[in-house]
């Protein structure tokens, strides 16, 4: 049954989400722990599926029983793998973690909410596993498609931010589209690991059709994943989204963008052709440099909690496009690092800022005061997070920061070693304000809780649906950060294919 | 702002032109689309390993299978969104107008009958293209589109709430989910008798002649799924956006 792993990480959460939308109708109650049972599944089959890569190399599994390039395939590397059961246990946390607020923030709607949560999961699964680039479009639509509609189930705001995106999304998607119909005039195939053979053998590089499709398809992935100055779209949709909405995305979508990205550069082009042949690296990292800063100061300027978090994502996609484009295999294995310790930091901060607006129904950061009394556990969760923003050891986030630093002093990219630098004693700056407003606060949140002022039996913990995610998600930072040898030995398995320069050029 | 777009319109347009500087020739037949293995393969193939004599239908519905099995999923999703953004629940205002004041006009004749023998002909012509998605152009997404049509005429003629009676609202969700199942049924039948995911071929366990005639019927048996989908979903969406979400009254 193991040979079938692959396909089983996506058709639990897919089917199980059509069952939702049936089942949910009559029982709305069903509809949480059907999706946990499901995404359960998800996370046992991509385990699985990880340890097979792991142990055997690259799995190739045919849909239909067609050989590519005439058939689909799903193509699974230990970039994938390790992004897969990253999307998996990302999106089962959060499940957990959503009991209270689906039903409280769209009432009557539990069921599409879940139908539309597992849809999403299943279309990023989708993205990560597929070997097909036609393939990875239907899922992105489906990825798409679900988050715009999870995001207006929210307030006013949020659909208006969730119409912005749909305009951004869509523009982004079509130049993906419109990229991959020109590599299929030139090379007559879909399949990415066909497309490169052919690209190839039929010195396909010097082609101007080529090219284009190069830089629709980056930039057109660049918009999806609110690359500086694409990023307009996001500030504003993650901060007014239903919580579960914006927890699930935040860490996500932009990840999963980052992983199209490298794919497409790595396997579909190829690094020769995406760094010696074009040699744009320095612009993109230069660009990267001011989506760090922007990202980075944009946060600064921000009073609200969730709002501020957004521009750290921003910040943080900058860390990972820079990080690739430093065309080093130190800053590369950085960014795949990076997007696995970057999807469970900014799970740990989303599902944070998710209790304190649960807790007080404020969004400012000044409702954070005296939250280490109400909520140890809470804050300690936090902490966590907080400090692999920063980048303290022994958290994920120090470790892919470090491959990140390195690879930039390797490649010789000093702008982008002092833009992270930078960039990490803004969020130190950002952070150590927030633990002091909590620790500090001069009053003691006066009508924000009766049960204050008491003594610490009295502390008021989020619920334990809320708490386990948070919690689990801090431990799985710590356990990243002192593991980080064992992943980064897979990342470097699979990028020991492409012959990255890894010294001074 | 707006010099910045057309900016941006003028360097697009620059690309795809240079772009272009490299296409084929407008239908050569040696192009790289058109002379390779791949589509090769599909011409000269696909009436054996299929039996289908569509091969665009061979293509969208084996070959590619995966894929349309997900393009139904984008307009199963599609529906789900538009249900779950504009449906709205709550107290109906019938019980403050007992009687509908639409249903006291009485139906205009021409309208009427015109719809009475139209309905019948589209619904029928819906069957037609669905069924004969692998002989001839047709296939589910198109024949679930008018089928589809066909309800929404009646709820253009008469109004939403006759419309309602036969597709009510959660009538609507069940043969959308149907549609899906009907499709990724197929997949997960030929996993549980140890194959691929959508491998047909597998299927002759239950379906009559041998594994190409699997092929053959499995790739019906989905059309049929798509077009339940296609079918649910187009009403679903316009009864939601001709009633504002209330379900009550359409336009």
């Amino acid at each position: 049954m193991t040979e079938q792993a692959p396909i089983f990480i996506l058709l639990f959460p897919f089917l199980t989400a059509v069952i939702v939308a049936l089942v949910g109708l009559r029982h709305k109650s069903l509809s949480w722990p059907l999706t946990l049972v499901s995404l359960g599944a998800s996370v046992c089959a991509s385990l699985s599926t990880l340890a097979q890569v792991v142990e055997h190399g690259p799995i190739r599994y045919k849909l239909g029983g067609w050989s590519p390039p005439f058939g689909i395939e799903f193509h699974i590397d230990g970039l994938s793998a390790l992004v897969a059961v990253t999307v998996s246990v990302v999106a089962l946390l959060t499940a957990i973690y959503s009991k209270d607020n689906v039903d409280a923030e769209t009432p009557d709607k539990s069921s599409q909410y879940y139908s539309l949560f597992l849809l999403l999961v299943s279309g990023l699964l989708g993205i990560v596993i597929t070997g097909d680039a036609f393939n990875l479009y239907v899922m992105l639509e489906v990825a798409a498609l679900t988050s715009y509609a999870l995001i207006a189930m929210g307030n006013k705001r949020a659909s208006l931010a969730a119409f912005k995106y749909l305009i951004m999304g869509t523009i982004g998607a079509s130049f993906y589209l419109l990229g991959v119909g020109y590599l299929y005039i030139k090379t007559g195939s879909l399949n990415m690991l066909d497309i490169r053979e052919i690209l190839e053998t039929a010195g396909l590089f010097n082609s101007p059709t080529i090219l284009v499709a190069f830089i629709l398809i980056t930039v057109g992935v660049w918009i999806k994943m609110a690359f500086f100055p694409l990023h307009s779209w996001l500030p504003n949709c993650y901060a007014f989204a239903p919580t579960t909405s914006s927890n699930i995305m935040a860490p996500l979508v932009t990840k999963v963008m980052i992983y199209v990205m490298v794919r497409m550069v790595l396997t579909v082009f190829g690094p020769n052709y995406a760094f010696e042949i074009l040699d744009w690296e320095n612009i993109v990292v230069w660009l990267a440099v001011i989506a760090i800063l922007a990202g980075s100061i944009g946060a600064l300027a921000q009073k609200d909690l969730r709002k501020m978090l957004t521009f750290l994502i921003i910040a943080e996609v900058g860390y990972m496009v820079g990080g690739l484009w430093l065309a080093d295999e130190t800053g590369i294995t950085g960014t795949i690092f990076h997007i696995i310790s970057d999807a469970f930091m900014t799970l740990c901060v989303f599902l944070f800022a998710g209790i304190v607006f649960a807790k007080t129904g404020a969004r400012d950061i000044y409702a954070l005061e005296g939250m280490f009394k109400k909520m140890p556990l809470t804050m300690v969760g936090f902490l966590v997070g907080a400090f692999s923003l920063i980048g303290i050891p022994p958290t994920a986030g120090f470790f892919s920061k470090w491959y990140l630093v390195q690879g930039g002093i390797n490649s010789g990219n000093w702008e982008y070693v002092v833009a992270l630098l930078i960039s990490s004693l803004i969020n130190a700056v950002l952070f150590f304000r927030l633990i002091e407003i909590a620790y500090f606060g001069k009053k003691p949140a006066e009508g924000h809780d009766h049960h204050h002022g008491d003594d610490h039996a009295k502390v008021s913990e989020a619920s334990f649906t809320m708490l386990l995610p948070l919690l689990s998600t801090a431990a799985i930072l710590i356990v990243i950060g002192l593991y980080n040898k064992e992943l980064v030995s897979v990342i470097q398995d699979f990028l020991s294919q492409f012959n990255l320069a890894t010294s001074i050029r | 702002m707006k010099i910045l777009g057309i900016i941006t319109v003028i360097i697009t347009g620059f690309l795809l032109l240079q772009a272009e500087r490299d296409f084929p020739d407008w239908g050569d037949a040696a192009s790289p689309a058109s002379d390779n293995r791949l589509s090769q393969h599909y011409i000269t193939e696909t009436i054996n390993e299929t039996r289908v004599s569509n091969m665009v239908t061979a293509v969208l519905a084996d070959y590619r299978g995966y894929d349309t099995m997900f393009e139904t999923v984008v307009i199963f999703t599609a529906g789900i969104a538009i249900i779950g953004i504009l449906r709205v629940y709550g107290p109906s205002t019938k019980l403050e107008h007992p009687e509908p004041t639409l249903d006291t006009e009485k139906p205009d004749l021409i309208i009427e009958t015109t719809c009475r023998l139209l309905i019948p002909i589209i619904q029928l012509f819906a069957l037609y293209v669905i069924a004969h998605g692998h002989y001839s152009p047709g296939g589910g997404f198109q024949g679930g589109v008018i089928f589809g049509a066909a309800f929404i005429l009646l709820a253009l003629a008469r109004d939403l709430q006759t419309a309602q009676k036969w597709v009510p609202e959660n009538r609507v969700l069940n043969l959308a989910a149907i549609g899906i199942f009907i499709y990724a049924g197929h997949g997960v039948l030929s996993l549980i008798f140890g194959e691929n995911f959508l491998d047909y071929s597998i299927l002759t366990k239950v379906l009559p002649g041998d594994a190409i005639d699997a092929r053959y019927h499995s790739m019906l048996g989905v059309e049929i799924g798509v077009a339940f989908t296609v079918t649910a979903i187009m009403f679903s969406i316009y009864s939601n956006l001709a009633s504002n979400g209330k379900m009550e009254e359409g336009i």
